[in-house]
């Protein structure tokens, strides 16, 4: 079993935590990333896990394992830095043998291992390389390949893809997801850019401060953000200041340039509280695009933006300002600036939160 | 990763770079090259105490008598086996603290340690020498002390001899190794030994396999800096080893200060020279190797 648990793991450095209390339960085979803001404690979260950091409180286990006071050469586990960390005296080839070499495996083996894992990685015929004359995209792989050829019990990846051009970026997101889907590793990968987590991840965690504010699938991340510091971090949302009148069966109604609109209702909204309403630009409808049972408001189309596949408007409501975006396709009425029309949501794509 | 960047040519535009180095060369070029030229020079001339006229009577009995004397050539061997003793005591002493100066991240504690380090090389070595004398003669602290706690009756021989010339010169060389050693090790990222640690490393395989190779550069560096000021220096031999370790600066101050033999002396300060630079190509090679081909 390689599953992780990390329970009410704390550094303190001086005055200040860089990670409180993380309490985190992660599934043999998953992939699961931290997803955070620079100095959020993700990565000292990786490093402590790696064992580079020793926690100040709490307990880190795989598989059931306590590791917690091992040294990093006895946790079995495999890092890709941010930086790769080729060896650069070493060639290809014996950067891959290193945990080989120290695991007293005979030769055959070992040229046998470098060979297929090579072949994984696609990089047959590179053995004789250095460091300086491969790639970020080769080193990635070398990397990968140097800590999966030791069969490591889980795989720890520090912003693996924040050294690379926009398009290699792209195709190795896939295909980092797809070997870790093939070799069922227990993943945890590290990073600030919410476009690879929600993209790659079974789960994501979203730090921030040194705590875990959110778990949940990508999906439950993106469509019901717990809290604003995850609305505003993953994605484009509308916040706009509300007053809350009612609150019933996990929906609020609240009140918004003199119309009553019906959201889902974050947790400890209760009436007369200050909040604010979160909605995705992409869930605003403008005029006859809303459905029976939506919220409807008033409002006046202030800019008309045209960005190809999408429209972008800007929408006055009273005094405060909401930005939607439509499709551009067929059937998709355009508004002109200046134009009175009703927008609104459906309730359930939207969601109140204490301010 | 591979670098990027304009080199100082592109920078500057070639033309007025050479404009801007022109001065140095000049001085180097009158001051230094001329006179270790002709000094050079005069050791192909028959050996006449007191005359320091080029002639164009070229012979090599200079040279001859330096490699048929046992007082001389057993200088030569003196020298060099001088020079890689220091150099490997100050590796030895100096590997240490330059790794403690190169992962010491916090500024204050930082330049507190590379000013104690640079701080030995603001003295005069001359100075510097008679505070060792004060410390290691025959009455000197550590004898004195050691006499009145009963501990020896008669005082070690810590001076006027090989030890005391070791202790000398690894003195004055220590910051030149250090100074060697900071930059290299601290352009190790701290990720590759965290790489090498979770591949299955322990802390001393980690430093045998990627910190120490890694450091090679500045240890070969340092190396060849201190074995060549060592085997060079004149003033540390003299008072530590009180004329009696004699090695091949020594020869070159008798010959020409003392006995006025310029030649003969010019042929020892060049097979000196010639040390040194079989020196620099024995180090080069081996940096070659211990760089896995990369340079």
């Amino acid at each position: 079993m390689s599953d992780i648990r990390l329970v009410n793991l704390t550094k303190s450095y001086g005055e200040g935590n860089a990670v409180s209390d993380v309490d985190l339960a992660i599934e043999e085979g998953e992939f699961f990333s931290l997803l955070g803001p620079s100095g959020c404690g993700k990565s000292t979260t990786l490093r402590m896990i790696a064992g580079f950091v020793r926690p100040t409180s709490g307990r880190i286990l795989i598989g059931g394992d306590d590791i917690t006071a091992l040294p990093p050469e006895r946790r079995d586990i495999g890092i890709v830095f941010q930086n790769y960390a080729i060896f650069p005296h070493m060639n290809v080839a014996e950067n891959i043998a290193f945990g080989l070499k120290l695991r007293k495996l005979p030769k055959a083996e070992i040229a046998r291992r470098i060979e297929d894992s090579l072949r994984q990685v696609g990089l047959s015929g590179y053995e004789t390389r250095y460091q300086r004359q491969l790639s970020g995209g080769e080193q990635q792989r070398v990397a990968l390949a140097r800590v999966l050829v030791t069969e490591p019990r889980i795989l720890l990846l520090d912003e693996p893809l924040s050294a690379l051009d926009k398009g290699l970026r792209e195709e190795m997101k896939f295909w980092i997801k797809d070997l870790q889907k093939k070799l069922k590793i227990t993943t945890i990968y590290v990073t600030h850019d919410q476009d690879e987590a929600l993209t790659m991840s079974d789960r994501i965690g979203v730090m921030a401060k040194s705590r875990i504010v959110q778990v949940g699938t990508p999906q439950e991340i993106y469509e019901r953000p717990k809290t604003l510091f995850v609305t505003s971090f993953i994605g484009h949302s509308n916040v706009v200041d509300v007053a809350v009148r009612r609150v019933a069966d996990g929906m609020a109604v609240v009140a918004l340039g003199g119309s009553e609109l019906a959201s889902r209702a974050g947790a400890g909204l209760a009436e007369g509280a200050a909040a604010k309403l979160v909605v995705r630009p992409e869930n605003i409808l403008i005029g006859t695009a809303l459905r029976e049972g939506d919220a409807r408001l008033p409002a006046t189309v202030v800019s008309e933006t045209y960005q190809g596949a999408i429209v972008r408007y800007r929408l006055a409501v009273g005094d405060q300002e909401i930005v939607a975006e439509r499709q551009n396709q067929a059937h998709v009425e355009r508004f002109a600036p200046g134009t009175a029309v009703t927008i609104g949501w459906a309730p359930d794509w939207s969601e109140t939160l204490l301010a | 990763m591979r670098r990027r960047g304009v080199s100082i040519s592109e920078a500057f535009g070639g033309f007025r770079l050479w404009w801007l180095v022109l001065p140095a060369f000049l001085f180097f070029l009158a001051f230094f090259v001329v006179p270790v030229l002709s000094l050079l020079a005069i050791s192909f001339n028959k050996t006449v105490p007191g005359v320091v006229t080029l002639t164009d009577a070229f012979t090599l009995d200079n040279f001859v008598r330096i490699f048929t004397r046992p007082l001389y050539y057993e200088a030569i061997l003196r020298s060099i086996g001088l020079g890689v003793v220091v150099a490997a005591v100050a590796l030895v002493l100096g590997y240490p603290l330059a790794f403690l100066i190169a992962k010491t991240e916090h500024p204050g504690r930082n330049t507190a340690l590379m000013i104690l380090v640079l701080a030995s090389m603001q003295l005069d070595m001359v100075i510097r020498m008679y505070g060792l004398m004060v410390l290691m003669g025959d009455t000197g602290l550590i004898n004195s002390a050691l006499i009145g706690l009963h501990l020896i009756d008669e005082p070690l021989p810590l001076m006027y001899n090989a030890f005391g010339v070791v202790v000398g010169l690894v003195q004055v060389t220590l910051p030149f190794m250090v100074l060697s050693l900071v930059g290299i090790i601290r352009a190790i990222h701290p990720s590759l030994e965290e790489a090498a640690r979770s591949l299955g490393a322990s802390r001393g395989e980690a430093f045998r396999r990627v910190v120490l190779p890694l450091s090679m550069p500045g240890i070969l560096a340092g190396s060849l800096l201190v074995f060549a000021l060592s085997i060079s220096s004149y003033v540390v031999p003299a008072l530590m080893g009180g004329w009696k370790v004699v090695v091949l600066p020594i020869h070159i101050y008798q010959q020409i200060a003392e006995a006025g033999r310029w030649q003969f002396g010019a042929a020892v300060a060049a097979i000196l020279f010639l040390t040194s630079l079989v020196a620099v190509f024995v180090y080069h090679r081996a940096a070659v190797l211990t760089s896995g081909g990369r340079t």
